[in-house]
């Protein structure tokens, strides 16, 4: 697995917590919205923590999409975003 | 004496405002009237008010059912279904009632609700002048700042049915809050009148024999849906089993630990002053009345504006905010026991009801509304 997505489905496993991934492995195209459900406030500490591991501002990356590009985005997605930067 | 026309969508949460203040113009003896879902306008406003139809029982079904819908959705999905599926289609369909009612009525000013888009249409091809009820604060705080194409994209729909954005009055935008709780200024149109609360008409019956001795929360989620919302109230009722509290709780009936008195609905503010703190999803008027009987308040935040408010209750120190997906019953419990226990929370909810009580409420909504005829 590549090492950026291990980090990324930890950090996002600290905010959601370990008992509701029971069973869900977060892959490239797990969805923040329908798969994942973030919400407002998960979405905001996992900004701070991306932040904080790679300098990425999230929501910046994201002031960038039309609506559907945020419906349809994937851990995948934010992956290549934090290569293409790091 | 004057005219003054509310144009509202069938939603109880935008009625409530529209009834204190229209009940305050009335006992002023202005005239006014109410255009809308006459279903939903009648057990919510004052006896003999004057309703004109807007949306039949048809449409009101199938917009019930679309929300069914909408409920199960996440995300960003929930943002562009209640744009595309209800907000712009429900501003066409409401178009010829309200034509119809401006005619009828005459009004001298058209109160619209900021989710009755065919208000401000409809006035300004009338040449009357428009004034926003504003049932949430916030939409006026632009939660879509940090995304601006997704903004665009909202202003687009608004240009495509009326123009312009037409959610917010230039000239006034009654705002049922108060800078207190919403924690920034706006602009001079923008009137901070507090929660409009007197004159409501509330026709629940409730049973005050089974109120007890113990101390009182009220549980009001909205309407529950899908298994998230099946999952917080099992944790809820899990929650407060062990406590000594008595806990009422708004839902269908279903089985429920001994100190929990569950009722399908409650008359809301009547049983405000016999309470101790609330556990809420975070609607605006749920949350501003128990403010103003300063209750301190559990949010568990779902969706729409509820976030938000949310955060403005814990930035005013208020309450106490769940995550409402994955809170559990220890989460829930001690955040209940938090807002009951320390005084803080109790304290500062007693500043945000001050600051309402400055704010005026339904005479100072009429105040103002005076004020636009007058010019």
């Amino acid at each position: 697995m590549d090492e950026v997505l291990q980090q990324v489905a930890k950090l996002i496993t600290e905010v959601v917590g370990p008992d509701f991934l029971l069973g869900v492995e977060i892959t490239r195209d797990t969805t923040f919205s329908d798969d994942l459900g973030l919400e407002s406030i998960e979405f905001v500490a996992l900004a701070d923590k991306l932040n904080a591991h790679y300098g990425v501002d999230l929501v910046a990356f994201l002031a960038d999409m039309d609506i559907d590009e945020i419906m349809a985005m994937s851990v995948g997605r934010l992956v290549d975003h934090i290569t293409a930067r790091v | 004496m004057s005219r003054f026309l509310f144009v509202v969508p069938p939603l109880t949460g935008h009625v409530n405002p529209t009834a204190s203040v229209g009940g305050e113009l009335l006992a002023r003896g202005h005239d006014v009237a109410w255009v809308g879902h006459p279903g939903t306008l009648t057990p919510l406003l004052p006896d003999g008010a004057v309703i004109f139809p807007a949306i039949d029982d048809r449409l009101e079904a199938e917009i019930r059912e679309k929300r069914e819908r909408w409920l199960s959705l996440r995300g960003m999905a929930v943002l562009k279904f209640f744009w595309e599926e209800f907000l712009i289609p429900l501003g066409h369909a409401m178009v010829p009632g309200v034509t119809d009612a401006v005619r009828v009525f005459a009004p001298d000013v058209v109160v619209a609700d900021q989710q009755a888009l065919a208000g401000p249409v409809v006035a300004r091809s009338a040449g009357l002048p428009w004034v926003t009820s504003a049932s949430t604060s916030a939409e006026l705080v632009n939660p879509l700042a940090t995304m601006p194409k997704v903004d665009a994209w909202v202003r687009g729909l608004l240009h495509g049915f009326a123009g312009g954005d037409v959610r917010f009055s230039d000239r006034l935008v009654l705002l049922y809050s108060s800078k207190a709780l919403v924690g920034r200024e706006f602009g001079e149109e923008v009137a901070f009148v507090g929660p409009a609360l007197s004159h409501r008409v509330e026709r629940v019956a409730f049973p005050w024999e089974r109120l007890t001795g113990r101390r009182r929360v009220l549980v009001s989620l909205g309407t529950l849906n899908g298994p998230a919302g099946e999952r917080f109230f099992g944790q809820v009722l899990e929650a407060v089993a062990d406590l000594d509290l008595q806990v009422i709780v708004v839902a269908p009936e279903r089985p429920a630990p001994d100190n929990v008195l569950m009722l399908p609905s409650v008359p809301q503010l009547a049983l405000m002053p016999h309470l101790d703190a609330v556990v809420t999803h975070g609607g605006h008027n749920t949350v501003c009345e128990a403010l103003a009987h300063g209750l301190p308040l559990v949010v568990a935040p779902i969706r729409d504006d509820q976030p938000t408010v949310a955060g403005q209750v814990v930035a005013a120190g208020a309450g106490v905010r769940l995550t409402y997906s994955r809170a559990k019953a220890a989460d829930i419990r001690s955040a209940v026991l938090s807002v009951l226990d320390e005084p803080e929370y109790a304290a500062a909810a007693g500043v945000v009801r001050d600051s309402f009580l400055a704010a005026g409420g339904a005479a100072a909504a009429a105040d103002r509304l005076e004020k636009v005829v007058a010019g």
